[in-house]
């Protein structure tokens, strides 16, 4: 799965990425690649070294070995600054946001807007937040509030704000659905369809075989460190995908299932 | 006790009170219950005079209580202000001993104190020790450093400039009178209030409008999100430490002005009276939480409750008594109104 005509450059191409801790090898020899305005789904077990494997794309763990390029240039991604830099963004599972502070502080958090004498320019940060948070949840009131007192799809919706202000290319989405309700869930969704239609590209973690199928154009599963499939999503069915993500093979019989519709 | 302070925090929610605002409020008040009873108990103490003699014994403990509210807010605590203090002091002393002029043998106290903080934020970032550790560890290493500098013995003859920093005062209005005796109108408002006024008016608009005081805020509060947002945790930390260490530095000179001896052995346990202050005045040893104005507060309390006591004729060991006491009483207040 490289480079398509219509895709003449992946917006990102990891290849053999390496990386232990002490003896265990949590990503071994592991390569995956993103095209603009596609959605891959990165799937696996807990511990099967997906999460590790994103948290090496958006500078948070460093690699033992392999390559990077983001555009076909080859890149050094060193911290999570770095990957913001190059237009990656990330949304945690953990949301990771600063409790004690109020969601713009959160949204703005590293990346602070300032006035010409370089003090925090707190006007514009709050009207800006209020603009794309009231965008992702109209009934988003509570912007001066710390945000450890938010409910917990407002603090979803501050994360997801944060990764889609500044200029996004790339979004890695960790398990974006796990502590939303269904109205919420379903703004997740739009909210991704609408995105990869303007380009980006998507890696979606997640344990939800429902979202992947309805967003995915492709999967790709790890098992014990390494990608045991990369496939379309219209040529698996939901039991291949759990087969790769347990036994981390295709079942036995498998032929790919548009292949038998065409034949 | 817990009911009332749950009902009093109840109405200030309804007033659209914060819990930060409620806590300074109830600091304020306890502050001004303090000044009351003592004045009620002795004439002198509600005086001009004896106001400027508070803000003066205040302003090393301020000082050192912002350094600290810092270093807590981004979730750390410094143990080494208080030798921090007297290594400054003494380095001055032997400075300005040797012919350097005062001003620069001062600022040299304070360049030594933000080296010593500098240490401690990379022993805490780079060698990852915890900050209780690595500050304890400067705490003996600066006290010894004193010492053995001076040979445990303190340094004076220092000359009049030193004594200006600490002794002199602004606005200080004296009158000859006819039998040729000096009256002092006005005593003036003592340089260390001056500075310790300037500095907490830095340090809060540090803390409240510029990236790193942000930055600061956002460390205590969650480190590991701090540093997936591109915040340089480790630099905003040095940079905490460094301020502390400076501000400490800052103070030793202040102390040592104001003996016009530079002594190794000051500042003994002062770190515990700037960490009462910051806690006094609502800063949260978890991290996250402070701010000036509530340790500008809380050094006052423990100034004023000094200074009271000792009007009153009630011993430093009963004082240290009660000072203990107020600091536990403080943060238990704070633990009910955070509860819900």
């Amino acid at each position: 799965m490289t480079s398509s005509p219509t895709h003449p450059t992946p917006l990102v191409e990891m290849t053999d990425i390496e990386k232990h801790f002490g003896g265990v090898r949590a990503v071994n020899g592991v390569s995956l690649d993103l095209n603009p305005g596609e959605v891959v789904g990165v799937l696996g077990h807990n511990g099967a070294g997906k999460s590790c494997l994103m948290r090496i794309l958006s500078g948070a763990m460093i690699p033992n070995g392999g390559m990077i390029k983001v555009n076909g240039r080859p890149v050094t991604i060193s911290s999570p600054h770095d990957a913001r830099k190059l237009g990656i963004e990330t949304i945690y599972q953990t949301l990771a946001l600063a409790d004690h502070l109020d969601a713009p502080a959160n949204l703005f958090l590293g990346r602070e807007l300032k006035t010409r004498f370089g003090n925090l320019d707190e006007k514009r940060m709050l009207d800006e937040a209020r603009k794309v948070l009231r965008r992702l949840n109209p009934n988003f009131h509570n912007l001066g509030d710390a945000v450890s007192s938010l409910s917990g799809g407002q603090r979803q919706v501050i994360a997801i704000a944060r990764a889609i202000y500044f200029d996004v290319k790339i979004l890695i989405m960790d398990e974006p659905t796990a502590a939303l309700g269904p109205s919420e869930t379903a703004m997740v969704a739009d909210l991704i369809k609408r995105l990869s239609a303007e380009g980006i590209g998507i890696f979606l973690v997640s344990h939800d075989m429902h979202d992947v199928f309805a967003l995915c154009d492709r999967v790709m599963v790890m098992n014990k460190g390494v990608n045991v499939g990369s496939h379309r999503i219209d040529e698996v069915t939901k039991d291949d995908v759990l087969s790769l993500i347990i036994k981390g093979a295709l079942p036995d019989d498998w032929t790919p299932r548009n292949l038998e519709v065409a034949l | 006790m817990v009911e009332l302070v749950q009902r009093l925090r109840k109405a200030g929610a309804g007033a659209g009170l914060s819990n930060e605002a409620f806590h300074k409020l109830s600091a304020l008040l306890t502050m001004l219950i303090l000044v009351f009873v003592f004045a009620f108990g002795n004439d002198a103490f509600f005086s001009v005079n004896n106001g400027l003699t508070i803000l003066l014994q205040t302003s090393v403990i301020g000082l050192l209580g912002i350094g600290l509210t810092m270093v807590i807010i981004t979730g750390g605590i410094d143990l080494s202000v208080g030798s921090v203090l007297a290594l400054s002091g003494t380095v001055t002393g032997l400075a300005v001993k040797a012919g350097v002029p005062v001003v620069p043998g001062m600022f040299l106290g304070i360049l030594v104190g933000a080296a010593c903080g500098v240490v401690n934020g990379l022993i805490i970032t780079k060698m990852r020790i915890t900050p209780f550790v690595a500050t304890l560890g400067m705490m003996l290493m600066a006290r010894g450093l004193a010492l053995q500098l001076t040979g445990a013995a303190p340094i004076s003859q220092l000359g009049k400039a030193f004594g200006v920093l600490g002794n002199g005062s602004l606005f200080r209005m004296v009158e000859m009178q006819e039998n040729g005796f000096p009256k002092v109108i006005f005593p003036g408002i003592p340089y260390p209030a001056i500075l310790l006024i300037v500095v907490a008016i830095a340090a809060a608009y540090l803390l409240r409008r510029r990236a790193l005081g942000r930055h600061i805020y956002a460390t205590g509060s969650n480190e590991e999100a701090a540093r997936l947002s591109g915040v340089v945790v480790d630099r905003t930390k040095i940079m905490a430490y460094a301020m502390s260490g400076a501000l400490a530095g800052l103070a030793g000179i202040v102390l040592m002005s104001r003996l016009i001896t530079a002594q190794p052995n000051e500042g003994v346990m002062a770190e515990l009276d700037a960490i009462a202050a910051a806690v006094i005045g609502g800063a949260s040893l978890m991290g996250g939480v402070g701010t000036i104005s509530g340790t500008m507060i809380g050094a006052f309390i423990i100034g004023i409750l000094r200074n009271g006591l000792n009007m009153a004729g009630v011993s430093s060991f009963i004082q240290q008594i009660i000072i203990g006491a107020v600091v536990i009483l403080a943060v238990y207040v704070d633990q009910l109104r955070s509860k819900r």
